[in-house]
């Protein structure tokens, strides 16, 4: 596995994966939708798979002394890694904005917990929809990720809508203040990560398992 | 105990059906296995290494089922389905790098060996290589972990005659050295015509032919002639029968042969036995 994983990083991620990491930094544009700043990271996740299609990466890995679930284990290890490391970078920015613009972001959630939990619902769902998707295949990656990022849209789009509408929820939610609910959100939200991401990787070693390479 | 025992595998696509495929590869023997374009080689190699799902059939790899034991067998083996066409934009040595983790039994003297006789730069990425050095990459890449068996899907189409030869020295010197065994697929049947120790045939989803390479081509003769002078009772059971200008060629078993005078008949090699029994 950990060999596997030495592989990901070394010869499968695409370059993007990495330099996506840095933006984070968008959390710095005064009235801006935030979720954007990390829906690149599913954008580079797609390359990577799309990139995986001319390298013959899954031949090449299918053909190694390796368990076929080890492979999608793997792959989706890579994947929380990256998406993982994108909030963390966030993390600092985040803190920075409430420092230096103490205006209300206008154009959607402000850089808050509550944005990092509905993130990690974001990523969850992403990772449930897509991996799964691909890996019935092992190389068609365009209608997985048009349906994945459909998806993972119209989830964050209600989420930002019942919050925003919501008096209640606005004002618990729509601050950078480190409240009760907030750490909540924060935490469901990283629950509900965990288990999309054990439904993904169950599924989709599953397909993998029985296709035909 | 064989390196490769094979029963009765079945593979079923819409368009394709491979039937009740049995074969066994001794150990410290070469089997080459030929067919042609479309015939089941590809399927029947992705099948026994569980790339593919056959509907039926029992694989052994020294003694452990596949695929109960694939990790432990696939560690023990080596894989080439043509050229090293993965992650062209890295270096040799990154891919290397990766390659040896998963090995054991990886042997980096061996591997700098191998480079250095194939004249590969480890410093040089992939897509930088010809198709013949990708080649080439692979195989050091196979070659430098002791495998007891190397599976080759075409290992020398794309090598230059030199290259080729050289190729098959180093899999002579494998076998006759380490004891191991060689199993590949090719279309250049002089190849195997130079050191397979047994061949394997396979016909439209179907084994035809599995032996010792010298007794099989040995079993036909190439037989030519005027038309005129043929028996009518040969003519019918000539392999490929092809005519032309009151002259004909094809392919005979000995036995048919015993005993008919006035033609012209002469050894067969492999690739004649396999252009005239694909001819019909």
């Amino acid at each position: 596995m950990k060999n596997l994983l030495y592989k990901e990083w070394k010869l499968a991620i695409h370059p993007t994966g990495y330099i996506f990491l840095l933006f984070g930094v968008m959390l710095l544009i005064p009235n801006y939708p935030y979720f954007v700043a990390f829906f690149y990271q599913t954008l580079a996740i797609f390359f990577t798979f799309m990139n995986g299609n001319t390298t013959n990466d899954i031949f090449f890995t299918a053909l190694l002394p390796v368990r076929k679930r080890d492979v999608v284990k793997a792959r989706l290890g890579a994947v929380i890694g990256l998406e993982v490391l994108q909030m963390l970078i966030a993390v600092p920015f985040a803190i920075l904005r409430s420092q230096i613009i103490p205006t209300e972001n206008l154009a959607g959630l402000d850089a808050s917990l509550a944005l990092f939990g509905l993130v990690f619902i974001m990523f969850g769902v992403f990772n449930v929809v897509f991996l799964p998707q691909f890996y019935r295949t092992g190389y068609k990656t365009g209608t997985p990720y048009l349906l994945a990022t459909l998806v993972m849209t119209l989830v964050i789009v209600a989420a930002e809508l019942v919050i925003q509408l919501t008096p209640a929820l606005k004002q618990a939610l729509d601050t950078p203040a480190c409240t009760l609910p907030q750490i909540i959100v924060l935490f469901a939200g990283l629950l509900i990560f965990a288990l999309l991401n054990l439904v993904a990787y169950r599924r989709s070693a599953s397909a993998f398992e029985r296709l035909d390479l | 105990m064989d390196a490769l025992s094979v029963s009765h595998l079945e593979k079923t696509y819409p368009a394709f059906h491979l039937r009740d495929v049995s074969f066994s590869v001794q150990p410290g023997r070469i089997m080459g296995f030929i067919g042609r374009n479309g015939a089941g080689k590809t399927t029947t190699m992705k099948s026994i290494l569980n790339l593919v799902h056959p509907n039926a059939g029992s694989i052994q790899f020294f003694g452990l089922d596949m695929p109960a034991h694939e990790f432990e067998i696939k560690q023990r083996i080596a894989c080439i389905f043509g050229a090293a066409n993965y992650y062209s934009q890295s270096l040799l040595q990154t891919i290397a790098d990766v390659y040896r983790r998963f090995y054991p039994n990886w042997d980096d003297a061996l591997y700098r060996t191998y480079l250095q006789h194939f004249a590969l730069d480890p410093g040089k990425r992939l897509k930088q290589l010809s198709q013949g050095m990708s080649i080439k990459f692979a195989l050091t890449l196979a070659l430098s972990h002791h495998a007891e068996l190397l599976i080759l899907d075409e290992p020398t189409s794309g090598l230059d005659p030199v290259s080729r030869d050289e190729l098959l020295h180093i899999f002579e010197d494998i076998v006759d050295h380490e004891g191991a065994s060689i199993f590949f697929s090719t279309h250049i049947t002089s190849d195997l015509d130079k050191n397979a120790d047994d061949i394997l045939y396979i016909k439209d989803g179907q084994i035809i032919a599995c032996e010792e390479k010298d007794a099989f081509v040995a079993s036909y003769r190439k037989v030519d002639g005027l038309t005129a002078d043929l028996p009518a009772d040969l003519k019918t059971r000539i392999i490929g029968f092809h005519e032309r200008k009151g002259e004909f060629s094809g392919l005979v078993r000995v036995t048919d042969a015993r005993g008919v005078s006035g033609l012209n008949f002469t050894p067969a090699d492999l690739e004649s036995i396999m252009v005239c029994t694909e001819r019909g």
